[in-house]
């Protein structure tokens, strides 16, 4: 066969999937979270390879590492959050290695454009004693997962691939031969009771390996060709990763630069190598100080967090800032002409139509004494005004537990628990088995739409269909809570607003557990749901604004009177049944 | 290094991936580099949403510096003045006559224009776009003709659009969108 090369625009998600198929990678697994989800929703087009979702990122990572201990080339994908939840697996994995290659994305989030915090992961690599793998833009991300596998076998550990939103989400021009370059390896499963069964005999002996193996990889920082020098005309020198690479290399494109891409261990002897011969050197990394803590440690005198920021994403205007308070640059290279204008914010807000909008509205009309614990997917935006019916979000799977722990030190406030039916599956279903043993008096609303709806729909264990789009048989919420024991757990439709919200109300005064399960499918996935708009009959509207206090983004308020935009109206009628005149609004005729 | 940005700006759900992904695709065609960045997530519910599309001879941040977009295509007009640091003297900026309510604010229409007159860049189109696209039977076609008439202003053929809008566009929506993009064009003549 001739080469045959593709040249593509293809974002940093799409790249590493061809990195993983290109390194003979046929299995992976992981739990969508933005910004990492697309990875598998690409691989799983390839051919002879399994993708599949798991329930969450530990059963991702376990299942991904049972398929290299049997002999398959695999990863697992996440986002940064995602990785403490696998935490536990990624520990000892470290010490039993691995049998066919074995490679962990995750994809941090700086900036927090759709995260709960902004942990920088490179920390889990050295927590870990794993080596770490950093590409700075999409050519390299799919290069480097190629070649995480071979480190991983050639090491016998698993290797961490960290990518970050700017890079997971930003598109570049690749060329690629789209052929599987290495050798097909057919490993067979491995029996081997001192390396993968970790009872303290066996751990003892693997943590000295793990020790040895990172002496090689220390070894090996130093020789691979990812952390490179790139010689400019420049007294100083930049030392950078990952996204901030490419700002250096626009804003200073003659500086001498040590480019990292095998960032732990760090290739500490030669870096000294490279300082040594300049006047003064910086390190310019996004988020924690990791690389200037590394090389601080082994004596080298470089600076870096001093000039720039510990926080926040980094973008040209942020590091151009943080090289003139180094006094690498003098001046800015642009004016900001136009300042900044006072506008109103645009903060994301439930679609027009979606489910979760009736039970916040009630929830946030039944009172103030109710304390809401929330949980993590698209109904965290119920926090917001004018809903303002969430008074907890912290982790997946938090409200449950959370709910739990304030029902059990005080009764002034009724506890409610909200959490969606993919953070269910995730990490609720050990909360609820708690909640009916130690008797919690809450009451749990499982919003179940059937989709992971905030990372773009991808299927549930609720959903009835895998990420390959095969059919399977749903697990249904209400016999999962019921076979627990739990006796008062109720299936409801929401749009039916006021029988909605009179079982809420109940079932909130009770003592007692109870669940709570509202029906309606998301209107975005699997598939879009509109039905003939809704309309304000201007003559009976009296600008009372109940409405409003809706947030649909399909209404709107002028001249005195609620207006809806036909076009964006899925025809829920919530607004409808929360309008207090009869006949204000009505289904558009002839719909 | 000579980098050129197409910064696009508008409302969650308006289409700006795509129509991004169109001018990323024919820069690349036409022989540039290309880098672009787009937000997914949280953001796409209805928020502010951005994507940078920045091309030249090599090309290393996806995401612009203030003070150095050569053009800018804005969806809607309060989200065009939320960018304007990014705007410079020599910009060029079409911007769909459009307001999207933001929920629990009530926006005034006669301040905004007021603050977009004050935006004095080399060019500025505010046009009701929705009206061309209705004209042309579908109001799904407002990007595609914003296209059109901003590719008359860069310096990528019009030949490599077309190619884009293939590449990118599903099958039975490229030949609505083609036409729309030379109306596009066409309408460049009213802004020469």
């Amino acid at each position: 066969m001739g080469l045959k090369v593709i040249k593509k625009i293809i974002n940093g998600n799409q790249a590493i999937s061809i990195g993983a198929y290109k390194g003979n990678a046929r299995f992976g697994s992981g739990y969508p979270g933005t910004p990492s989800s697309e990875i598998l929703e690409h691989f799983k087009n390839y051919p002879n390879v399994i993708a599949q979702w798991a329930s969450n990122e530990k059963a991702g990572f376990e299942t991904a590492l049972g398929a290299s201990i049997a002999g398959t080339r695999s990863f697992a994908t996440m986002k940064h959050v995602g990785l403490n939840v696998a935490a536990d697996p990624l520990m000892t994995a470290s010490y039993t290695g691995v049998n066919a290659g074995f490679v962990v994305v995750t994809a941090d989030d700086p900036g927090m454009h759709s995260s709960q915090n902004e942990q920088d992961n490179r920390r889990y690599a050295k927590f870990a004693k794993l080596p770490l793998i950093e590409p700075s833009d999409p050519f390299e991300a799919m290069a480097f997962m190629q070649y995480a596998f071979v480190v991983s076998e050639k090491f016998d550990t698993p290797v961490i691939l960290r990518s970050t939103t700017r890079i997971s989400h930003s598109l570049g021009v690749v060329q690629f031969d789209p052929r599987t370059l290495d050798n097909e390896q057919n490993l067979k499963l491995q029996k081997d009771f001192r390396k993968y069964v970790m009872i303290p005999a066996n751990a003892i002996s693997r943590h000295k390996v793990v020790l040895d193996r990172l002496e090689k990889l220390k070894l090996f920082s130093n020789e691979t060709p990812i952390n490179k020098v790139e010689k400019g005309k420049t007294n100083f020198g930049i030392i950078t990763s990952s996204m901030a690479y490419n700002y250096i290399k626009e804003l200073l494109p003659n500086v001498h630069m040590f480019k990292v891409g095998f960032s732990y261990p760090m290739p500490i002897e030669k870096i000294r190598e490279f300082v040594d011969k300049l006047d003064e050197v910086i390190v310019v990394e996004e988020l924690e100080p990791f690389m200037e803590e590394e090389l601080k440690i082994a004596g080298i005198n470089v600076e870096g967090k001093k000039h720039f920021p510990y926080d926040g994403e980094f973008n040209l205007d942020i590091v151009e800032e943080g090289l003139k308070k180094a006094g690498l640059i003098k001046e800015k290279t642009t004016k900001v002409i136009f300042n900044e204008l006072e506008l109103p914010k645009r903060p994301p807000a439930l679609c027009p139509g979606c489910p979760h909008r009736p039970i916040f509205d009630i929830l946030h009309s039944l009172g103030k004494d109710i304390f809401i614990t929330g949980d993590i997917g698209c109904y965290t935006l119920g926090c917001l005004p004018p809903l303002s019916a969430m008074h907890t979000t912290v982790c997946m799977g938090a409200s449950i537990s959370m709910g739990i722990g304030a029902s059990k030190v005080q009764n002034k406030q009724k506890i409610v628990a909200v959490i969606g039916d993919s953070t269910f599956f995730h990490t609720g279903i050990q909360p609820i088995i708690d909640a009916y043993i130690s008797n919690a008096n809450i009451t749990v609303i499982i919003l179940d739409n059937r989709i992971t709806a905030m990372t773009g729909g991808q299927p549930d264990p609720g959903s009835g269909f895998t990420l390959k789009g095969e059919d399977v048989k749903p697990i249904r919420i209400y016999d999962l809570v019921k076979s627990i024991g739990i006796e008062r757990v109720y299936e409801i439709d929401q749009y039916d607003y006021e029988s909605t919200k009179k079982l809420l109300k109940e079932e909130i005064n009770k003592p007692g557990l109870s669940v709570i399960i509202p029906t309606r499918p998301c209107v975005l996935e699997p598939k879009k749901i509109k039905e003939g708009p809704l309309i304000v009959v201007s003559d009976k509207c009296t600008g009372c604004k109940r409405c409003l206090r809706i947030a649909c983004p399909a209404i709107d308020f002028k001249d005195n009177k609620a207006i809806i935009d036909e076009v964006l109206c899925t025809g829920c009628e919530v607004c409808m049944h929360v309008c207090p005149i009869g006949g204000a609004i009505v289904k558009k005729e002839g719909k | 290094m000579n980098i050129n940005s197409v910064l696009f700006v508008g409302v969650g759900g308006d289409g700006i991936i795509t129509a991004s992904n169109v001018v990323a695709y024919a820069c690349m065609l036409s022989g540039f580099d290309v880098k672009k960045s787009e937000i997914h997530g949280m953001s796409q519910r209805g928020g502010s949403v951005s994507a940078s599309v920045r091309f030249g001879d090599k090309v290393y941040s996806p995401t612009d510096k203030m003070g150095s977009v050569q053009f800018m295509l804005s969806t809607e007009k309060v989200e065009m003045l939320r960018w304007v640091k990014y705007l410079s003297r020599d910009s060029i900026v079409v911007v769909n006559d459009r307001i999207v309510p933001i929920i629990g604010q009530a926006i005034d229409e006669g301040s905004i224009d007021r603050m977009i007159e004050r935006v004095r860049v080399k060019k500025l189109i505010k046009r009701k776009f929705i009206d061309d696209a209705n004209k042309l039977g579908n109001s799904r076609l407002v990007n595609t003709i914003i296209l059109g008439l901003l590719s008359h202003f860069m310096d990528v053929e019009e030949k490599y659009f077309v190619e884009a809008i293939d590449e990118v566009l599903p099958e039975k929506l490229r030949t609505i969108n083609q036409f729309a993009f030379s109306y596009g064009i066409k309408l460049s003549k009213e802004y020469a």
